[in-house]
């Protein structure tokens, strides 16, 4: 799951369970704020953070990300309805990926969704939908109650998660089922997860017991705690768009800028073929081929930043939304908003001052680019086979 | 007996061959079941009540005393529907068509108004009294007769050609008064006085905007946009009353070959990959068929017969928006005693108006938001028995609609007895002493809807600009092919219109034309 924008006007964010734990271990005690909670930004650097999880694991807070457990006999109607992905086709311990949309089709959020019993579904989302679930579950059987503050969540990523999980004597996941079990009254699950090319598991349980985990994962397994920073450069990597960064939420911005999944290269995650979801028909109604796109671009340079003009034959077709650098890469890798008439093409970057240089820049295949090109050739497909 | 012979009958069976299918016999329902007939269109009109008619319905309240609930005068009555379904052929008349308003206010006074609002203000004795009344009338004339196609048609992209395209003048006067409350206009406009205290309570009339609240003019932008017998900004008085409208819609749908079926309830609308499919009985079975007009309320049609699961959740939240506070009040009273003299008779072919003064009026919808009875209210009179030849032969029924007054969900006696008073209170002054020739009273009131959609469709009206939102999103039928909407929340402004039913099934009429519908 992708952190969403950090927040700028947040004086006194809260402390996540995990506060004490992080704080701890962090050399670079440097914290932003995420929906209101604590985050912390790097721990030591920002490259051995990054190849920690690259070549072994790393750990991650992930309390400030919102939680949701959903219960009752129209819960999986519920979350087939709120979000684009295919709830009432989970199985127990499945989770699948997708989007909230408003009605007309505009992102207005990501979602994922696991399925704990034939009743129960754990959504998490990057930002607070408290509301809109609450307006969505009328004239439904199904309460979603907002978890986020009982329990702490925690991501272990890297090729080695699985065997630290073990080592620290935790109950792991198989390759595609979450667990879940009961522990002081808080429903508590492992499950895995995609950080792009990264796998990993997601721990939730509740809050009291967030030291014990966090200790027993650092001591057992000698996980290197890993901050925003570095997931930052993972993401971007990884082809994975962060909401209210590389595109707005289509509930805080006007018409003219909402995104639809196809703008945001992520059109997989909401199939229009698929039952009905919110947005589905506003999706149906629109333009097959949107205007404008996210792309990800590496960058021939080791200096960019957001807001950046992205040109296209000399001429600016789209700005930088999100930049890292990638120690990897030994380069910039960023999100780009460009016209679609460009996709593909050869873009150059125009640094701003005081470099004021134009830097090249080209397409970077992703994990999530590639999901997207999968399904934009399936739909092209059936569409020729209908003909 | 025979209902539930018939529901066995038709439990499981599927029929098939139709065109067309209307939800509601209100006047809207029956509008769009008789052009989607005149467009060859095999329709049926399906009504869950044993009547015809909607919330206009004909009823005896006192021994040999009839009444009709809903509206009681003509001002919007759809000038296209009119002539498109031939209205006056099947039986549309007016017992009187530029009804004369007398106002009355608390002071004692009255000044009458002439039906003709254009030419009214000549006959005020105070020349520039004259002028300025001249001036605004033609001043939110023209812009009334510019909005009018929004009003009727409150699609998204309607509204924003409407305003887009205003020419210069017009658009400075959409800002001055189409965002204005109505105070704030009148003040610039009107002198202090009767003339300006009437259109006070001509602007709030019906709505739950109060005087002071922005956009709260827009009303009267409204209420004189629509036409009576041909006459903008007119009253009129049917023949039959609003009852005569509706027989004269039924007629016209008839001869447009609808099947018109009472007593007949709808279990829910089936949709088939976002496309309407048809309706499914309460009783049992299947009516299938490509076109569905919705002419019911937006929760009853979205919510009920469609469910959450097949519509968007930003559209959920408009139409299941808490309704206003405000209501409206029906009241009809028997009046013992015949007026003989012709003078006396000719007052009663009047429309009579009780307007409180500003700050009364501005209170009245404070409590009644607060829930509390107000003190001072709009009273509109009419006496339909002067109207309706050899309806008053002993007694007079008096039809009196009081605004605002607090929307409660539910009325006991006490408060029904509590309300009753208090616009009796209001209505004797200009009516002194008429509790002591009172037969009968009748008193209804939002709650009285068996229906709790029912009940909060028949709050006031919301400001306009919220009216346009909800019906700019209802009449898209939240993107389901096929599916047209023209139920209470698609009308913009009260009264009895059919402008919603026309615009319904011409754009189905359309779409079926364009092959986007198969028939």
């Amino acid at each position: 799951m992708i952190f969403p924008a950090a927040d700028i006007v947040v004086e006194a964010p809260r402390a996540t369970p995990l506060y004490a734990a992080a704080a701890s271990v962090s050399d670079a005690n440097l914290w932003t704020s995420v929906n209101g909670w604590s985050a912390p930004r790097i721990f030591t650097s920002v490259e051995a953070e990054y190849k920690a999880a690259k070549t072994h694991a790393a750990i991650a807070d992930l309390g400030p990300l919102a939680r949701y457990a959903v219960r009752g006999g129209d819960a999986a109607h519920f979350l087939a309805r709120v979000t684009t992905a295919p709830a009432m086709r989970l199985k127990s311990g499945e989770s699948a990926r997708g989007l909230i949309l408003d009605d007309l089709g505009g992102v207005i959020d990501l979602a994922e969704v696991s399925r704990l019993s034939e009743e129960l579904f754990l959504l998490t989302t990057p930002t607070a939908h408290s509301r809109r679930l609450q307006l969505a579950a009328r004239g439904l059987n199904a309460v979603a109650e907002d978890i986020s503050a009982d329990v702490a969540a925690l991501g272990v990523f890297g090729p080695d998660a699985g065997d630290a999980l073990a080592a620290a004597g935790l109950k792991t996941p198989g390759a595609n089922v979450a667990t879940s079990a009961m522990v002081r009254g808080v429903e508590t699950a492992a499950r895995p997860i995609q950080f792009g090319a990264l796998s990993g598991v997601e721990l939730i349980f509740p809050k009291l017991e967030a030291l014990t985990v966090w200790e027993r994962l650092q001591r057992r397994a000698g996980l290197a705690p890993i901050g925003l920073d570095a997931l930052e450069i993972l993401r971007i990597e990884a082809g994975a768009p962060r909401p209210g960064v590389d595109f707005l939420s289509a509930e805080r911005t006007g018409s003219k800028n909402t995104r639809t999944p196809s703008e945001i290269g992520l059109a997989h995650l909401a199939p229009i073929d698929r039952g009905w979801f919110n947005g589905r028909r506003g999706l149906r109604y629109l333009a097959p081929s949107p205007s404008r796109g996210l792309v990800t671009l590496s960058i021939d340079s080791e200096i960019a930043a957001p807001g950046e003009t992205v040109l296209a034959g000399g001429k600016p077709v789209g700005r930088l939304t999100s930049c890292a650098l990638s120690p990897a890469l030994k380069r910039i890798v960023a999100f780009a908003d460009v016209s679609r008439a460009t996709h593909g093409k050869d873009y150059e970057i125009s640094l701003s001052p005081p470099d004021q240089e134009l830097v090249g820049a080209k397409l970077l295949k992703t994990a999530e680019s590639a999901l997207a090109s999968a399904y934009m050739g399936a739909q092209r497909e059936a569409t020729d086979s209908r003909r | 007996m025979a209902e539930a012979a018939l529901q066995t009958q038709f439990a499981g069976r599927i029929e098939g061959g139709i065109d067309a299918i209307v939800l509601g016999a209100g006047a809207d329902g029956l509008a769009a079941a008789a052009y989607l007939g005149k467009a060859g269109f095999t329709t049926v009109l399906l009504e869950t009540g044993a009547e015809i008619g909607g919330v206009i319905q004909s009823r005896e309240f006192a021994p040999g005393q009839l009444c009709t609930d809903g509206e009681h005068l003509i001002f919007a009555l759809d000038p296209i529907a009119i002539e498109d379904l031939d209205l006056y052929r099947f039986g549309v008349s007016y017992a009187s068509r530029r009804l004369e308003t007398a106002y009355f206010f608390d002071d004692g006074r009255m000044f009458p108004l002439g039906g003709d609002l254009q030419g009214a203000a000549n006959i005020l004795p105070d020349e520039d009294l004259v002028a300025r009344l001249s001036a605004f009338v033609r001043d939110v004339f023209e812009l009334a007769v510019y909005l009018r196609p929004a009003f009727a048609n409150p699609a998204a992209e309607v509204l924003e050609k409407v305003f887009a395209a205003a020419p210069s003048a017009l658009a400075r006067r959409l800002l001055r008064y189409g965002f204005a409350p109505a105070t704030d206009v009148l003040d610039t406009m009107l002198p202090d006085g009767p003339v300006k205290t009437a259109m006070m309570s001509e602007a709030c009339f019906r709505s739950a905007a109060p005087p002071d609240e922005a956009f709260s003019f827009m009303n009267l932008v409204r209420r004189w946009a629509g036409e009576a017998s041909g006459l903008q900004g007119a009253n009129a008085y049917p023949e039959g009353g609003a009852a005569g409208v509706i027989n004269a819609l039924r007629r016209s749908a008839q001869a447009a070959g609808v099947d018109i079926r009472a007593a007949t309830p709808i279990k829910s609308i089936l949709i088939e990959w976002d496309r309407a499919a048809g309706v499914e009985l309460e009783g049992g079975g299947q009516i299938r068929a490509p076109i569905i007009v919705a002419a019911q309320n937006a929760r009853r049609v979205f919510m009920d017969l469609i469910g959450p699961t097949g519509i968007g959740i930003d559209f959920q939240r408009a139409i299941a928006a808490a309704p206003p506070k405000i209501a409206t009040g029906r009241l009809h009273l028997a009046l013992k005693g015949v007026a003989r003299d012709e003078k006396t008779k000719a007052n009663m072919r009047r429309r009579l108006m009780y307007a409180p003064r500003t700050d009364a009026l501005r209170l009245a919808f404070a409590d009644a938001r607060a829930g509390n009875i107000p003190e001072a209210m709009t009273i509109e009179a009419v006496f339909p028995s002067a109207f309706d030849a050899g309806a008053a032969e002993k007694m007079h029924v008096f039809s009196i609609m009081a605004h605002p007054l607090p929307a409660d969900e539910t009325v006991d006696d006490a408060r029904r007895e509590e309300i009753t008073k208090a616009i009796l209170r209001n209505l004797e002054k200009f009516a002194p002493s008429i509790e002591q020739r009172i037969a009968a009273v009748d008193l209804r009131l939002p709650s009285d809807f068996a229906d709790a959609a029912d009940s909060k469709t028949m709050a006031a009206k919301p400001g306009v600009l919220r009216q346009w939102t909800l019906a700019g999103a209802a009449t898209t039928a939240a993107n389901i092919s096929g599916l047209y909407f023209c139920g209470p929340e698609a009308q913009i402004g009260a009264g009895l219109s059919c402008a919603a039913g026309r615009v319904a099934a011409k754009a189905a009429i359309r779409s079926a034309k364009r092959g986007v519908i198969a028939l």
